[in-house]
């Protein structure tokens, strides 16, 4: 067994013949970029069918309509890394800025009569977020349900909630301290995609080299030999679910900042999105796999073509028809490229 | 079914030079095998031997590589591919742990894919498949209700209930691997005079046992298997005796490499387990303790409470009193290689590097919890290169190594954290040899540098090799120590419950 005692450096040596070409393949696809040509491409093809997209104000345009879903997907990116799901972040991105708004403005516009300050707004809203968070976590961890059903419920429950609270009337104008995240600008760039870009910053670092991000990865790749090694593997989960919500929360009051409202109907459709976005973007859906520059690109790639349909002026229903055919392919590239770089079978 | 009893000297299962192997692991290596009507023929050897193989290969769950097997009119050449489905008519088979459905109930579990419940249209008559199980359980004279659930009975009834569903099928080869290891006494004494009954109508019986005086009761002839080859073939169970049959288990083996003992008297000690119970059950406390430099083995028969006891030691479960410490106060640091390493060893997905890390991140993170990648990557190397994990690079993927190579990378992960005691469970399960030597010496080299070593194994020889200590674990209780001076006879009679 003298080839066994060879020590980790001179393997790597021998080994060195495999082409450059394929372990850079196969780092592209790891590292989540599988999505950034076909991004490009569609840019450029764009570019020369509709005129009015190569332009600075479309493009920040473009950007600022996926920060609330990029938020979103980040946030139940958490929760799918360790191979759980969380269908309540819909639900969050409408109820928690609502909590905020009717606790902000007069009762005469439809308030609780509270009137809080309107700084407090952002943390009303983010306590309100975490705290469904919690709840879900405590609801997976300590009684055990399958998180598919207890979100569900929750998701449910918090669109009434929504009407509830509100009085079925959606807030105008809750306050500028309130809506700057999502209204304003920095030097033309709006604040809602400054937020977004950090956020996606943070949490890839965080990912790729905190411990936390390690823990995450470790216990969607294997539950059993997570908890072996010694993470405390129901903290971790319980903390996703309220990082998660914690996002979803941030991405509802971005919303309502743009709508300058909080509606009734904020957020509907948008966990859709989200997990199209994290699959596009390379994250399995049975955890364990799935990067932050991957979920961007999933982001970016569902808001160019949703840009570009409506830019193109195809009818609204083709719209959201041709979106769901594109998701579906996508997904399947993103399949097929991340089984074709990582499938491959050696045996020392 | 046609049971021909007046000719008790016609084999009814004959296997001709049988070979299987599992990757580097020559199972079985030419094993002729004859069973003939109306016997109980008993099949011994120690653990690896290849009894359980040579079952499965009889009745097809795992297809043998080379042979030929014959079991009653039905004759089969082996070429790797499964053949169960032609056997299955002639033969049943009781595995080690029982293959029932928890949330179906007793009597649908009895009569699962058996055509005497169908009516018309496939459908299934609730009512018969009660009143038939019913009177199933009655002519054992067993009192468990046929509508209760699987999931609800212990695990004794539930091994009874798969050893009644096999033999009601009325065939006429039955295999018995280990049935009693969950049975109590009254149900043993249930089941062997059935047996009985059912060998005077002239089934054959194949019987498998760690609990010698089983076979003496209820055997008739024996065989016995010694690393995948006969070394004694059917035997009348009377020209026997209990040491006789332990020197042929063991025959002459060459040992590979030999234990060392780096325990001084003045050596602390690194884990103290107070009046531990493993459950409820458990009539006596296991008070324990590791000292530096020693390696402690863990043995005792399959599902004695080794592995329980292990696990409770290394704080991965809550034992029903009694604790765990370290003599310096708190829980000792405890690296941890567990028992199945696909299950609950390594995360596939990801590369050896971070495998390795998800071992140590608070000694590897800074105070905000971010990985220091110079000291990750030194620390990840030296564990590396310490347990001779070869891998194309750190980064690949642990799914795609060897097994060997796979299990150095769970130890390297155990030790990450700088432990003061490693718990290798199955230290060197599904390993081929020159990764099961290297990993004797990592664990010798660790005791030499001082750590606390506890291995839980089922091998005897893995166990003289390491260990200067052996506990044996027999029913949650620890039922006795050797150490020192030991021999492999010694151990192998505890091991095997003889003694």
């Amino acid at each position: 067994m003298s080839t066994d005692m060879v020590s980790q450096s001179d393997s790597t040596k021998t080994t060195a013949h495999r082409s450059k070409w394929a372990s850079f393949g196969s780092s592209f696809v790891s590292d989540g970029y599988t999505m950034y040509p076909v991004i490009l491409l569609l840019v450029i093809v764009g570019a020369v069918v509709a005129p009015r997209f190569a332009t600075a104000t479309n493009l920040v345009n473009i950007l600022e309509q996926i920060s609330v879903l990029g938020l979103t997907t980040i946030g139940l990116t958490f929760v799918v890394l360790i191979g759980r799901l969380d269908l309540s972040l819909e639900g969050v991105v409408g109820f928690a800025p609502m909590v905020a708004a009717v606790a902000l403005v007069p009762a005469a516009m439809g308030g609780l009569g509270l009137e809080l300050p309107g700084w407090t707004g952002l943390f009303v809203a983010l306590g309100i977020a975490g705290l469904i968070g919690w709840f879900n976590g405590f609801m997976v961890v300590k009684v055990g349900l399958n998180p598919f059903i207890s979100t569900l419920g929750l998701l449910v429950l918090l669109r009434g909630g929504v009407l509830i609270i509100s009085n079925g009337r959606s807030i105008y104008s809750p306050g500028k301290e309130f809506t700057f995240l999502g209204a304003e600008k920095i030097a033309g760039v709006p604040l809602s995609v400054v937020v977004f870009i950090i956020v996606a910053t943070v949490v890839g670092v965080i990912f790729k080299y905190h411990r936390y991000g390690r823990a995450l990865y470790a216990i969607g790749g294997n539950e059993e030999a997570a908890r072996a090694a010694g993470i405390n593997v129901d903290k971790v989960i319980w903390s996703a679910f309220v990082f998660a919500a914690l996002l979803g929360g941030l991405a509802g009051v971005l919303m309502t900042g743009r709508l300058d409202s909080a509606v009734t109907t904020q957020g509907q459709g948008i966990i859709f999105s989200a997990f199209a976005a994290a699959v596009i973007g390379g994250v399995s859906l049975g955890g364990g796999r799935g990067t932050i520059v991957g979920v961007v690109s999933g982001v970016l790639l569902i808001g160019v073509i949703n840009n570009l349909l409506t830019l193109a002026q195809v009818p609204s229903f083709y719209v959201q028809a041709s979106t769901g055919a594109v998701i579906i392919i996508a997904a399947i590239l993103t399949t097929l490229a991340s089984r074709r770089s990582s499938g491959v079978k050696t045996r020392t | 079914m046609e049971l021909s009893t007046n000719n008790s000297s016609r084999p009814i299962v004959e296997m001709r030079n049988i070979t299987k192997t599992f990757g580097s692991t020559r199972a079985l290596r030419g094993v002729d095998f004859t069973v003939m009507r109306g016997e109980v023929h008993a099949l011994l050897g120690r653990n690896g031997a290849g009894k359980s193989t040579l079952v499965s290969t009889m009745s097809g769950f795992t297809p043998a590589d080379t042979g030929t097997i014959k079991v009653a009119e039905t004759k089969v050449t082996a070429n790797g591919q499964c053949y169960s489905a032609s056997i299955r008519k002639a033969i049943g088979h009781v595995q080690q742990t029982p293959q029932l459905f928890n949330l179906l109930s007793v009597a649908e579990n009895l009569f699962l894919e058996n055509p005497v419940v169908r009516g018309r249209f496939g459908l299934v008559s609730q009512e018969r498949t009660i009143k038939l199980a019913k009177e199933l359980l009655s002519s054992w004279n067993i009192d468990i209700r046929a509508d209760a659930l699987v999931a609800e009975l212990d695990a004794g009834t539930r091994q009874l209930l798969e050893i009644i569903k096999a033999l009601s099928r009325g065939v006429p080869v039955m295999i018995l691997d280990e049935p009693t290891a969950a049975l109590s006494n009254a149900e043993k004494r249930i089941l062997f005079e059935h047996v009985r009954a059912l060998k005077s109508q002239g089934v054959s019986f194949i019987y498998i046992s760690h609990h010698l005086d089983e076979i003496f009761e209820i055997a008739d002839t024996v065989t016995i298997l010694r690393d995948g080859q006969v070394v004694k073939a059917r035997e009348p169970v009377a020209g026997l005796d209990v040491e006789s049959i332990a020197d042929l288990m063991m025959g002459k083996k060459t040992v590979r490499s030999t234990r060392e003992d780096h325990v001084k008297s003045h050596m602390p000690s690194l884990l103290e387990a107070k009046q531990i119970r493993i459950d409820q059950r458990a009539t006596h406390d296991i008070n324990f303790e590791v000292k530096a430099g020693e390696i402690v083995a863990l043995a005792g028969p399959v599902g004695g409470g080794k592995e329980a006891l292990a696990m409770i030691l290394a704080g991965q479960q809550i034992p029903a009193s009694g604790k765990v410490l370290s003599p310096r106060g708190g829980m000792p640091t405890i690296g941890l290689v567990p028992t199945d390493r696909h299950l609950s060893g390594y995360v596939g997905l990801l590369g050896v590097r971070e495998n390795v890390v998800v071992g140590g991140l608070d000694i590897l993170s800074n105070r905000f919890g971010f990985i220091d990648r110079n000291k990750e990557a030194a620390h990840v190397g030296q564990l590396a290169q310490q347990t001779h994990v070869v891998a194309s690079s750190l980064e690949q993927p642990v799914s795609q190594l060897s097994g060997g190579n796979q299990q150095k990378v769970v130890f390297a992960r155990a030790l990450c954290r700088n432990p003061e005691v490693i718990i290798a469970m199955s230290p060197t399960r599904g390993v081929d040899v020159g990764a099961k030597e290297q990993l004797y010496a990592l664990l010798r080299n660790l005791a030499k540098e001082g750590l606390g070593v506890i291995i839980v194994s089922d091998e005897e020889d893995e166990v003289a090799q390491l260990a200067n200590r052996v506990v044996i674990v027999f029913e949650g209780q620890v039922m006795d120590e050797l150490s020192g001076d030991y021999t492999i006879k010694d151990l192998v009679l505890r091991m095997e419950g003889v003694i």
